[in-house]
């Protein structure tokens, strides 16, 4: 057990010095939130509608769905196409003849991204309340348990996009698709109660409505439509169904690669 | 430094079995590409054994790199079986993973903006080395392959000669009992072609069997025990 954290902490160092090795990247990183904040801060003040509930109206409800895109984008966005970098540049080569074997492998490609999406959404919501005067919850802190448990809802779908790019090399346009999706579904930019009858129902069959209100919840203090224990029960529902049909998946899409020689493709 | 002897740092080897016991055994195996086309491995069977070294040459696609995958367990067998005693690719990756050692073609799977004692450190944590030995056979590996002036060099700031010692240093780290090696001389300057051959006698002098392939005769290395062409699917033994 050891070893495999060993090597799972090997693999989370190696993409930190990769990161880091490209310092404009982390300046962007830094840049990149302060500037949509700053774009939603003035449209909030468009925006005096009803519909807000929360002491900071728009801007506290849309910097927690900026916040939850911030990590879907860095995890669910990054996290295929860094797998499929592995496939080009023949790194993962370094998983299919190691102990720790390419499921392992892969799901260690998923902690540094997963740690800086994290990183990426306080430091979000650290700038909207020093700089734009977000009035945040003395209940945030019990936000980040909740975006953990948040994450294990979410790593199915990227385990589902892992899955695709090991069969079918590429999942670029899956990704763009899904991120996109759930910020309608999910209600990250607007209340859900303004979609269509016929659409809404997609916001009740995936982790991230439930995660977002949640999150809404203890960062802003929007008010729940439901029960704060019936939304923590939907997550870790997700969490358990999904969780081992993306391992399940990730692990066929391996094999039929390794079966039919294209898992060394790209 | 490190210099410590390759005999005591080697707990996978360290009771060498009988040289000459089969040790990697590759039975029956067949693999067809996708489309109209023959298979590439139809029905080859190959025993590699404790202390030898076996080359296998052939043609440009012939089927020695998909011969290597299937080895290794990048490849699972469509017919046939590869395993090493109890172990197969496919049943117990993990520990079969352990004991093998391979370096694929070409110069691909290095982390380009990684040094060169990371990118070994990030191999040893991969291949399960313990924490207490990493660092020694990190040290060691960098001697065995003349890597030591380069150790904080990044690997995309170095020759692709140097970068195929990285690749071999891996290759070697974690002490394998069976190295697979697909055209291991690429690159190679006389200097690293004779620590090649030198860290292949040691291996195999501890036990461990090597299978060198490459499409010409004149790369094979100098005290290969068996060597096979492999054409039309079906490997031949050279006498």
């Amino acid at each position: 057990m050891r070893a495999w954290f060993e090597a799972m902490s090997g693999i989370m160092r190696r993409d930190a010095i990769l990161f880091l090795s490209y310092r404009t990247q982390l300046i962007s990183q830094v840049l990149g939130p302060f500037f949509t904040i700053a774009v939603f801060y003035f449209i909030s003040h468009l925006l005096k509608v009803q519909t807000f509930h929360s002491p900071g109206g728009y801007f506290g409800y849309v910097i927690v769905g900026l916040v939850i895109v911030e990590i879907l984008t860095l995890s669910l966005g990054i996290m295929p196409g860094s797998v499929r970098q592995e496939l080009v540049s023949g790194t993962i080569e370094r998983f299919l003849v190691s102990a720790h074997g390419p499921v392992n492998g892969i799901l260690g490609t998923m902690l540094f991204p997963l740690c800086n999406a994290f990183l990426s959404g306080v430091l979000t919501l650290v700038l909207a309340t020093a700089i734009f005067g977000l009035p945040l919850a003395a209940t945030s802190f019990l936000a980040i348990p909740v975006a953990l448990l948040g994450v294990i809802a979410f790593m199915p779908f990227a385990l589902l996009l892992v899955a695709l790019v090991m069969a079918f090399k590429q999942a670029a346009s899956a990704t763009q698709f899904i991120v996109s999706g759930i910020a309608i579904v999910g209600g990250l930019y607007f209340p859900i109660a303004v979609l269509p009858g016929w659409i809404r129902w997609m916001s009740e069959v995936q982790p991230f409505t439930p995660a977002t209100d949640l999150m809404r919840h203890l960062l802003v203090d929007t008010p729940l439509v439901h029960p704060a224990g019936v939304e923590l029960l939907k997550l870790v529902g997700f969490a358990v169904v999904l969780l081992p049909a993306g391992f399940i998946l990730l692990r066929a899409a391996i094999r039929y690669g390794q079966r039919t020689g294209t898992v060394a493709e790209y | 430094m490190s210099t410590t002897s390759a005999a005591s740092t080697a707990p996978d080897r360290a009771h060498a079995p009988i040289a000459g016991a089969p040790l990697l055994e590759l039975e029956h195996l067949y693999h067809r590409w996708k489309g109209p086309k023959p298979p590439v491995l139809d029905d080859v069977s190959l025993t590699l054994r404790t202390g030898e070294v076996t080359w296998v040459g052939g043609r440009n696609g012939a089927g020695k790199t998909t011969l290597l995958r299937l080895a290794a367990g990048i490849l699972l067998p469509q017919r046939g079986s590869v395993r090493m005693g109890e172990l197969t690719p496919a049943s117990k990756g993990g520990l079969y993973r352990r004991r093998i050692g391979f370096l694929s073609a070409g110069d691909r799977s290095l982390q380009a903006r990684m040094r060169v004692s990371q990118q070994l450190d990030y191999w040893a944590r991969l291949a399960y080395v313990p924490r207490e030995r990493r660092r020694e056979l990190v040290d060691i590996s960098l001697e065995r392959f003349g890597l030591q002036e380069f150790a904080e060099r990044r690997v995309d700031r170095m020759s692709m000669g140097q970068r195929q010692r990285i690749r071999l240093a891996m290759a070697f780290l974690h002490e394998p009992r069976a190295l697979l090696l697909d055209e291991p001389r690429n690159s190679l300057d006389d200097d690293g072609y004779r620590l090649l051959g030198e860290q292949i006698e040691r291996a195999t002098a501890e036990g461990a069997t090597v299978l060198w392939c490459s499409p010409r005769g004149e790369d094979r290395v100098l005290a290969s025990d068996t060597g096979y062409t492999l054409e039309d699917g079906s490997l031949e033994q050279i006498e």
